[in-house]
């Protein structure tokens, strides 16, 4: 169990991870976000935050490739070339999505195969990835269920046999198993219980720390917000309007929007 | 002895943009050095910007003006224009909190809690369990606690996990914000005592104490803030 992030000598970290450089995307004459640029080092957890309607999750859905912006550049670095997420062929766009990285999704029905026992849907994953010893798959489907506290004899089951806090544990084993650099996630404690979510978020936080993930995460919620990231972008209006680290945009907000949401929250 | 810390041209100023912009100075050009096996306290009234002044050191804060050189693996880095993952690492290996409260982490144990920063820096689960018992142990923190999560903890015995947790392997900077608030005669004693040993391990310790008697017991060099209050 820990609970730092560990960073590789700086130094000795050549390029990002991701590269992101003037991302717009309109709906009609809506702004959707606006000319949003930043770079996400390996290993860094990145939270996105601001009230419902700010382009949140416009921004996730560009950055993760599942819409495409109408103007900027998206440059992943996790492979043996840097890839240009937007000009790359549709197939080897699902097949990094596939790969290098994980979506969770707030909605569990969306990323799940509700058809599939919960060791399929686990499974599945590295079957995409190539894996092909049956009793391998198994056992590490297995295990990744365990990792998220879900009992091994629930293996056979199907998702809609479970709660909805199992059902968002399942699909984070889902998309973890593979092993991404990248991870994406839009609200993954938004519909649940506030019990539930405590629950769900300790695991993520060690998770992320011990697999050494880069993650961006879509958030309302600055505890959250506060508990998994370690940077920080306040959105407005579609705008990035303050960034920089976590407890520095808590702690000594600058811009009068982030004063306000700070404030409306006691004790983030 | 090496400069650990070296402040300069430092101001802050808080703007509260919902209450009418209303800009509120707290200091400016302060300018100061600390040095290894120096603990230097600040003084200055309530509300004089003592924390914020820790604050802006950690990175917490961020200055109006002024740059802030930290030595870090030898090599100087100024934490008020450094990356967050360079801040963040700043922290993990030079840099020490010590705030009045824990902030607590749903579900991870007292042991846990204390021993993580042991294991950040690499020590093995053994070591690190041994001297975050011997730690706990030390801060009185009754031994039925150690496996429970802090969230049901008295706040006298929330902060003395926080303490152990500082103190199990202390930084080579410790900057110590009135960590005594909570605790009885005897743990103060355990504390002031902590600081000494840290202190003469080489850590550079920046300090407010709201106690006159731990205050006078840790102090090599006093600092009175009031003195950087804008005329
Ligand atoms: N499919 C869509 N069609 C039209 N407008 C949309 C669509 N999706 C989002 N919007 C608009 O874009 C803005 C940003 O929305 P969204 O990205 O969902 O924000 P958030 O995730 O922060 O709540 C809002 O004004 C929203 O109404
Ligand atoms: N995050 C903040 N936002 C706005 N004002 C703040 C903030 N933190 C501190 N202040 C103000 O700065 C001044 C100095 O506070 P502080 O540094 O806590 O003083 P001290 O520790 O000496 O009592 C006070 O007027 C306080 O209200
Ligand atoms: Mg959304
Ligand atoms: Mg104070």
């Amino acid at each position: 169990m820990t609970l730092h992030a560990t960073f590789p000598d700086t130094a000795l970290e050549p390029a990002p991870l991701l590269s992101v450089a003037g991302i717009s995307r309109f709906y009609g004459e809506r702004i959707g976000c606006a000319d949003v640029s930043f770079d996400l080092w390996p290993g860094e957890v990145l939270g996105i935050v601001g009230e419902s309607g700010s382009g949140k999750s416009t921004l996730l859905r560009c950055l993760a490739g599942i819409d495409k912006p109408d103007a900027g550049e998206v440059l992943f670095r996790g492979g043996p070339a840097p890839l240009d997420i937007y000009s790359v062929s549709e197939q080897e766009r699902r097949r990094l999505m596939r790969t290098a990285w994980g979506i969770v999704h707030q909605n569990p029905r969306d990323g799940l195969r509700m058809d599939v026992t919960a060791g399929g849907n686990v499974g599945e994953r590295l079957m995409d990835r190539g894996d092909r010893h049956y009793g391998a798959i198994r056992e590490r489907a297995l295990d990744w269920l365990q990792r998220v506290e879900i009992a091994g004899a629930r293996i056979d089951d199907r998702p809609r046999q479970f709660s909805g806090g199992m059902q968002q544990r399942l699909q984070i084993a889902r998309v973890l198993v593979s092993e991404p650099r990248l991870v994406f996630m839009d609200e993954p404690t938004g519909g649940l219980d506030v019990s539930v979510q405590a629950r769900l978020l300790d695991l993520l936080r060690v998770l992320v720390r011990d697999l050494g993930l880069a993650a961006i995460i879509v958030t309302h919620d600055l505890a959250v917000a506060r508990l998994l990231t370690d940077r920080l972008m306040v959105m407005k209006d579609g705008h990035v309007v303050e960034q920089g680290l976590t407890d520095q945009v808590l702690d000594d907000p600058h811009h009068a929007y982030t004063q306000l949401l700070t404030s409306a929250v006691l004790g983030v | 002895m090496t400069t650990m810390i070296q402040v300069e041209n430092v101001a802050k100023s808080f703007t509260l943009h919902n209450q009418g912009g209303v800009n509120l100075p707290v200091f400016d050009e302060v300018n100061f050095e600390v040095a290894a096996g120096e603990a230097l306290v600040l003084a200055g009234a309530s509300g004089a910007g003592k924390s914020s002044l820790l604050r802006i050191l950690y990175g917490n804060y961020r200055p109006t003006r002024g740059s802030i050189r930290i030595t870090h693996a030898g090599r100087p880095v100024d934490i008020v224009s450094a990356v967050p993952r360079t801040v963040l690492d700043v922290r993990r290996r030079t840099l020490g909190f010590v705030s009045q409260f824990l902030r607590v982490i749903p579900r991870v144990s007292a042991l846990d809690i204390v021993r993580d920063p042991l294991l950040a820096r690499g020590a093995t689960p053994e070591t690190a369990t041994e001297k975050a018992r011997a730690m706990l142990a030390r801060l009185n923190l009754p031994e039925r606690l150690w496996s429970l999560a802090p969230a049901t903890f008295s706040g006298g015995e929330q902060q003395r996990v926080n303490i152990a947790r500082s103190f199990v392997d202390p930084s080579p900077i410790m900057l110590i914000d009135e960590p005594t608030a909570s605790l009885d005669a005897a743990n103060r004693d355990v504390v002031v005592a902590l600081i000494a040993e840290a202190r003469a391990a080489g850590s550079a310790i920046v300090g407010i104490f709201h106690d006159e008697a731990v205050r006078e017991k840790v102090a090599t060099r006093y600092l009175d803030i009031t003195a950087f209050r804008k005329a």
